[in-house]
């Protein structure tokens, strides 16, 4: 394969020699792409070029159906909008050079914080965690269509974000469920009875902007907002639902109180408690939607990635007991 | 006969922890082994219950429709939770099980969605029934 990626840089960089990539290694982590790292090498006038670079590969299937130029296309509109992302460089969707779709973006320093670790950001979580929700709150305030993102989900509309994500999470359980659950489908019909306010204004919503999508650095800075592949425009709500979840949960490392309160200053909107919590609900019933494309994905044979296979059965059962307990909370079964 | 399937899968289990998993260099292959090393465990905690588990949710299904069927105002859903309480699963092997399941699950979330959409007393009570019942079935299959 590194033959394969120097021939490919060769093609894109007309004016560099004797490219080579060395140090080819598959990255752990990430259940939605095939990620590798490497080192490219080459001679540009009389000058050495070296470069760390990310090279992610389309999956012949996962987590969710990826659409690589939206990843591409997000880094490319963010950079220097105050949301630190990776330098994109090249997206190629012609099969012919890796057999799947891919981009090649810079390797960012720092690393990724699991949130499975007991204790993922030794020292620094409140830190990182301040500047989490201040990225996330600087996001929410970035016009999309003033950097051309209105070619995202729901770019070009102005409400009823939580019907059309509603109803966007429900076909993709339809398609991928073998058999229905029942809780979660009453979940969407109580959604759907109840459903929030209108937001202020419609966001960039990152889609998966939770802890272990970020690299950080020793001194507690966050270097990279990393996997942007289910990036659309919504209720900048979702987002903060999102990085609440319990399987993940944010608030392990700063209270919420504090944590909105900085997503509050930074994109100049108030949270509304009470539409948050219909989000909340929202967010492992979309949990439950991403698990049953995983479980499809090894189901039919078109996965064998065992990140896929773990997150199926045990996010899936994470989220759908989360979806139960939410119900509860609301009143079911009294 | 003293190896059940669930001994012999984790005796494989311990197999690929205890002698694969030291001798492997890529930390990413690494990482890949331990997740299908959990898997067959998963599996092999799961194994000696499985069939249990889904007879007895079916069972419980069937009785939460025969309980159910004469408080429903819709004829023709009443008439077929008449015919679901009685029916029977067709074999024990865990594939038919799960059909089974999954086709008395399609009713349930009929007959939830039915109950749902009126406000009289005996709706109120299988609304009730539906969720406790769904919460006991999460309980009951949440890995030991």
């Amino acid at each position: 394969m590194e033959d394969r990626i120097a021939r490919y840089l060769s093609h894109r960089m007309p004016q560099a020699r004797d490219v080579a990539v060395h140090d080819l290694a598959r990255i752990a982590g990430g259940s939605s792409q095939e990620t590798f790292r490497f080192r490219a090498v080459w001679r540009e006038g009389v000058e050495t070029v070296e470069r760390a670079l990310i090279l992610r590969r389309a999956p012949v299937a996962g987590t969710v159906v990826v659409q690589q130029d939206l990843e591409f296309n997000v880094y490319a509109a963010l950079a220097g909008r105050g949301v630190p992302v990776p330098h994109a460089h090249f997206l190629e969707l012609d099969p012919q050079w890796l057999d799947r779709s891919f981009f090649i973006m810079d390797l960012c320093p720092g690393k990724p914080g699991s949130f499975s670790d007991a204790d993922p950001y030794p020292g620094i979580d409140a830190e990182i965690a301040r500047q989490f929700w201040r990225h996330l709150g600087t996001l929410a305030a970035i016009d999309h269509r003033a950097i051309g993102l209105d070619h995202l989900r729901n770019g070009a509309a102005t409400g009823r974000f939580w019907a059309r994500e509603l109803d966007h999470w429900e076909a993709i359980l339809d398609e991928g469920e073998l058999y229905v659950e029942p809780i979660v489908r009453g979940a969407i019909r109580w959604m759907r009875a109840n459903p929030p306010p209108e937001p202020r204004k419609p966001a960039i919503t990152h889609g998966d902007y939770r802890s272990g999508n970020f690299l950080f650095m020793p001194d507690g800075r966050i270097s990279a907002i990393l996997d942007w592949e289910m990036c659309h425009i919504s209720d900048p709500l979702e987002d903060i639902a999102w990085a609440l979840d319990p399987l993940w949960s944010m608030a392990r490392h700063l209270p919420e109180a504090e944590s909105l309160a900085i997503w509050e200053e930074a994109s100049e909107m108030t949270v509304d408690r009470e539409a948050l919590d219909w989000w909340r609900l929202f967010a492992p019933v979309k949990g439950c939607g991403i698990w049953t494309t995983a479980e499809a994905s090894i189901a039919e044979g078109r996965s064998g990635e065992m990140i896929v296979l773990g997150a199926a059965v045990l996010a899936g059962r994470v989220h759908r007991n989360a979806v139960l307990t939410r119900m509860i909370e609301r009143g079911a079964g009294r | 006969m003293k190896l059940s399937q669930d001994t012999i899968l984790h005796a494989a289990v311990a197999a690929l922890r205890e002698q694969v998993a030291p001798a492997i260099q890529d930390p990413f292959i690494e990482d890949v082994l331990r997740m299908a090393a959990n898997q067959v465990s998963m599996v092999a905690d799961a194994w000696d219950s499985a069939a249990a588990l889904r007879i007895d949710e079916n069972q419980r299904m069937r009785t939460l429709f025969a309980e159910s069927a004469g408080a429903v105002a819709d004829n023709g859903l009443a008439e077929r939770l008449a015919d679901a309480a009685q029916s029977s699963d067709p074999g024990y092997r865990i594939s038919e099980l799960d059909r089974e399941n999954g086709r008395l699950r399609s009713l349930l979330v009929e007959l939830h969605t039915h109950v749902e959409a009126s406000a009289s007393e005996p709706a109120r009570v299988i609304d009730r029934r539906i969720w406790r019942h769904l919460q006991d079935v999460e309980a009951k299959r949440a890995p030991r």
